[in-house]
């Protein structure tokens, strides 16, 4: 649950955050979300969110696209569209889950605190 | 919380995000910032359009007067309705930045060689040479003088003021998610549009049609070879075909006359590592008008068709420009304010360059080494050092010094393609003193009639155009227009003594001496870079080519039309007959007709160039073998004219084939690199055998059974860039010398048909590409298909804007302070 949560969170910040600021805006919501939203798989919510926000919006470009710009990007990488793909959403994602492990690095580990 | 780990992972994520934030050059290309590039809030996923059309909106603009409206139609043809000049101007530079900003910016830095900011030196500094070669030849001079031209006249001045300032106020509201798909790839920003970078433009398009001169190349030939050899090789007027403008004995004024003394002919050998390339000789464009006695419809017909480098973006940028004192509508130079190819609602011009030769090298002698001082009219007169400063993309910035001279500036010298023996020579280019072209298209944008359009050439320098002319009142014209120097007879063919002022241009040619023709008897004007006039025209006129086919096609072709139809002008536009072949084929194929050993794929390729019917169509496989053979021989025919650091230059192709027919046993025919004495039969068979090969390796590697023309020219639109990725192929007919002339990468680059009749003036066009400069636009190579087969789109001249139209549209509203 709180697994699912911190995606959400993320995502949702990411979503927000990449309308006014740029790519690096994903790390802000993937910082924040490590850290109030401490799960124990802070890495892959991150890796999760961002590359799940990543993929769904390409996929809706490439849906309603009107010229081939995605397979000409491809080609002068020498790969096919789909690898493009692969590797925007990958980016996404390992920028997503390097911040929320970040993030969650700077959070009190809480079970200590329980103890004294 | 955890110190080390936490650092750790900062440390990692800092790395991550600065490295996918920033590009990098690996191995010769530039990989952009990844993260940046294919993020699909900001990065190239937002060049991919998801809807059609410009969506209507509202913008306030500083320094607008009035409200201006543009409305989009279904081709993404921007037309502005504005109330004054001034804002008519601002509109154009914005509209025109919305869809082309890239490519303005792109090819004014080529224009002033800065190429290597953006993508750094290249391979073996190819493209720092390339900048180099582009100061070297004063572009950036020669744009300062043609600002000075344009600030000269109120109103020329007022257009590219608004202009820029409308280039400017689009580039201030971008961001980088906004930006051009090219500056993401290339992870680079724009920077502020100038008036200057105006002037650099169409000074860039003087460069493309100017610079086919071959002083160098004849000095050479006539130091190696001899007066005769230049004579025999390279005559200064074919006998072909008919002039632009024809009429013996009617050419009555009294000519200007330059006095001083002829010019020493140069006894020396040029030695250049490379010259820098120069235009290309098979380009050219067509042109003509129809009298309304000679067409269908009675009134008169223009048709525009100019040749240029195929490129993406696409060259011209089709626009209407409206308010009460102007209604003109075609195509313009993107980074350029008027439309420079079009109609008004009372007129239609169109332009072919006019070969004239408008260039001169003259040697200098330097007093010594440290070239401070050339003599000039027995003085030492000092010369002037120019600083240019090329920063590189990646690294140190580059410092080159170019001496400026009385002539202009010494392209080549020690630091730039040299060889042993070195000699400086001076580059004297119309292009380098004050002209004002934007007054004429300013004034051609209003013309109403001939009077008007005569008015309007009288300011126009150069690159010296041949101007076609019909209006709704029937007249038809044609003025060949430049800023043309009196020459002596033969002065400009050979490099020139430039320690003497009187070598240089003593006079120009009188705007009223210029050759021209006004509703001739034939009931047609027409001009396809064919030499200007006949024999009697008392100027000596002199380029190193003048064409020989197109325009005998297309005067053939008109001539026989008593009642020329819109359709027959878009026929004959892509009119595939190569007339070229027509006059040599049956001579090739005669000349190799007793030869009985020859093996399967000869005698195949042998029937089917006997049954070609010489029409250079998609399919036609005759053509290729035709086109072949001649790529093959023509380098066999003249190895004498290939010399390492050499420059020289090949007789023309028609010339060529006249030699063959008339002097088989020239000596120059032989092969060198074989023992044995050819003749023109002999290297005819030995073309002929190395192009069948070349085709069967061809059908090989390609693995076709059949080589259609189309595929085996291979054409394609190159995007500016030169990235393959981006380049499209396309399939098409028509080669150079011939009236579709669209060889593998040059081509006609604006096809238009105007009909002037009284009630309306209808216009129809295409061009290879589209309005949109963005390779994620439908509307980016929108035309492409349309423009292979022929067709055209009939463009919508408007007069007013409907309240419903203008709800469509973008409107333009005056920032209030």
């Amino acid at each position: 649950m709180r697994l699912l949560q911190q995606i959400l969170f993320i995502f949702f910040a990411a979503l927000l955050l990449e309308f006014f600021l740029p790519w690096w805006s994903i790390a802000i919501a993937g910082f924040c979300g490590g850290i109030f939203l401490h799960s124990g798989k802070n890495f892959l919510s991150g890796f999760i969110a961002i590359s799940a926000l990543w993929l769904g919006y390409i996929l809706w470009i490439n849906s309603e696209s009107l010229a081939p710009l995605a397979d000409i990007v491809a080609a002068v990488f020498n790969v096919n569209k789909t690898i493009l793909i692969s590797l925007t959403t990958l980016i996404g994602g390992l920028g997503g889950g390097l911040a929320a492990l970040t993030g969650s690095y700077l959070r009190q580990p809480k079970k200590k605190n329980l103890y004294y | 919380m955890r110190i080390v780990p936490f650092l750790a992972s900062l440390i990692i994520t800092l790395i991550f995000f600065g490295l996918l934030s920033s590009s990098h050059p690996i191995g010769g290309n530039r990989i952009p910032p990844l993260g940046k590039f294919l993020d699909p809030f900001h990065g190239f996923w937002q060049n991919i359009e998801t809807h059609q059309g410009v969506d209507a909106k509202e913008i306030s603009l500083a320094g607008l007067q009035k409200r201006v409206t543009i409305y989009h139609d279904s081709l993404l043809i921007p037309h502005i309705f504005a109330d004054t000049d001034a804002d008519l101007y601002l509109a154009q530079g914005y509209v025109t930045a919305m869809h082309r900003l890239w490519q303005m910016e792109f090819q004014t830095h080529a224009a002033a060689g800065r190429i290597s900011e953006i993508v750094g030196a290249g391979k073996d500094n190819a493209v720092l040479n390339y900048d180099r070669s582009q100061r070297r030849l004063g572009m950036v001079y020669a744009a300062q003088k043609a600002l000075e031209g344009m600030m000269s006249s109120s109103t020329s001045k007022l257009a590219v003021e608004q202009y820029t300032d409308g280039v400017n106020q689009y580039l201030k509201s971008l961001s980088y998610k906004d930006f051009p798909f090219e500056y993401k790839l290339l992870d680079y920003e724009p920077e502020t549009w100038t008036t200057l970078k105006c002037a650099l433009l169409l000074r860039s398009m003087a460069q493309t049609l100017n610079m086919g001169d071959k002083d160098i190349e004849m000095t050479n030939a006539l130091t190696l070879f001899g007066r005769d050899a230049v004579d025999l090789l390279y005559p200064d007027r074919e006998k072909v075909g008919e002039p632009i403008v024809s009429k013996p004995g009617q050419w009555k004024f009294d000519p200007v006359v330059v006095t001083s003394k002829p010019l020493a002919l140069p006894d020396e050998l040029i030695k250049i590592q490379q010259k820098i390339p120069g235009s290309d000789p098979t380009t050219g464009s067509n042109n003509w008008a129809v009298h309304g006695s000679k067409t269908e419809t009675g009134s008169p017909m223009l048709s525009s068709d100019p040749h240029l480098s195929l490129s993406l973006p696409s060259i011209w940028f089709a626009i209407q420009l409206h308010t009460n004192e102007v209604n003109v509508m075609g195509a313009s130079l993107p980074g350029a304010p008027h439309v420079i190819i079009g109609f008004t609602d009372s007129v239609a011009w169109a332009v072919t360059n006019a070969q004239r030769d408008l260039v001169d090298w003259y040697k200098i002698e330097f007093k010594d080494a440290a070239k401070n001082k050339y003599l000039l009219d027995g003085n030492w007169v000092d010369s002037k050092k120019v600083t240019e400063t090329f920063a590189l993309r990646d690294g140190e910035p580059y410092i080159d010094t170019v001496i400026y001279t009385h002539w202009g500036p010494v392209v080549y010298d020690d630091n730039f393609q040299a060889t042993d023996n070195l000699k400086h020579y001076a580059f004297r280019w119309i292009a380098h003193d004050v002209s004002n072209e934007s007054q004429t298209f300013y004034e051609l944008n209003r013309a109403k009639n001939y009077t008007d359009y005569m008015k309007a050439l009288n300011h126009y320098s150069g690159p010296a155009q041949n101007f076609a002319f019909a209006s709704v009142q029937g007249d038809v014209a044609m003025r060949v227009q430049g800023k043309f120097p009196v020459r002596r007879k033969q002065e400009g063919k050979f490099v020139l003594d430039g320690t003497l002022t009187t070598n240089g241009w003593q006079a120009f040619i009188p705007n009223e001496h210029n050759v021209m023709e006004k509703n001739p008897l034939r009931g047609f004007v027409s001009s396809a870079n064919q030499y200007p006039a006949d024999s009697t025209y008392p100027y000596y006129i002199h380029a190193s080519t003048y064409e020989a086919y197109r325009n005998r096609r297309i005067n053939d072709v008109l001539g026989k039309n008593p009642r020329v139809s819109i359709q027959d002008v878009m026929k004959l536009h892509s009119d595939n007959f190569n007339l070229k072949a027509a006059e040599s084929l049956p001579y090739f194929l005669q000349s190799i007709e007793s030869i009985s050993a020859l093996n399967n794929d000869e005698r195949k390729a042998i029937e089917i160039l006997r049954t070609w019917n010489y029409f250079n169509e998609i399919e036609s496989e005759g053509a290729s073998y035709y086109e072949a053979w001649w790529d093959a021989l023509v380098p066999l025919l003249w190895d004498e004219l290939r010399k390492e650091n050499t420059s020289l230059s090949y007789p023309t192709a028609f010339h060529t084939i006249f030699l063959l027919k008339n002097y088989p046993d020239l000596s120059w025919f032989d092969n060198q690199a074989t023992p044995e004495k050819e003749n023109a039969q002999l290297i005819v068979l030995q073309a002929f055998r190395e192009s069948v090969k070349q085709i069967a390796k061809w059908k090989e590697d390609k693995k076709q059974s059949k080589v259609s023309w189309a595929d085996y020219k291979g054409s394609y639109i190159g995007h500016l860039l030169r990235i393959q990725a981006l380049n499209i192929p396309v399939r098409h007919g028509g080669n150079h010398d011939i009236v579709n002339a669209h060889s593998r990468t040059h081509g006609p680059s604006w096809r238009m048909v105007t009909s002037l009749e009284k009630t309306k003036v209808k216009t129809w066009a295409t061009y290879p590409g589209g309005q949109s400069g963005n390779p994620g636009s439908p509307y980016y190579d929108r035309f492409l298909e349309r423009w292979t087969q022929g067709r055209y789109f009939e463009l919508d001249f408007m007069h007013t804007l409907s309240e419903e139209t203008k709800t469509k549209s973008i409107t333009f509203t005056p920032l209030l302070p």
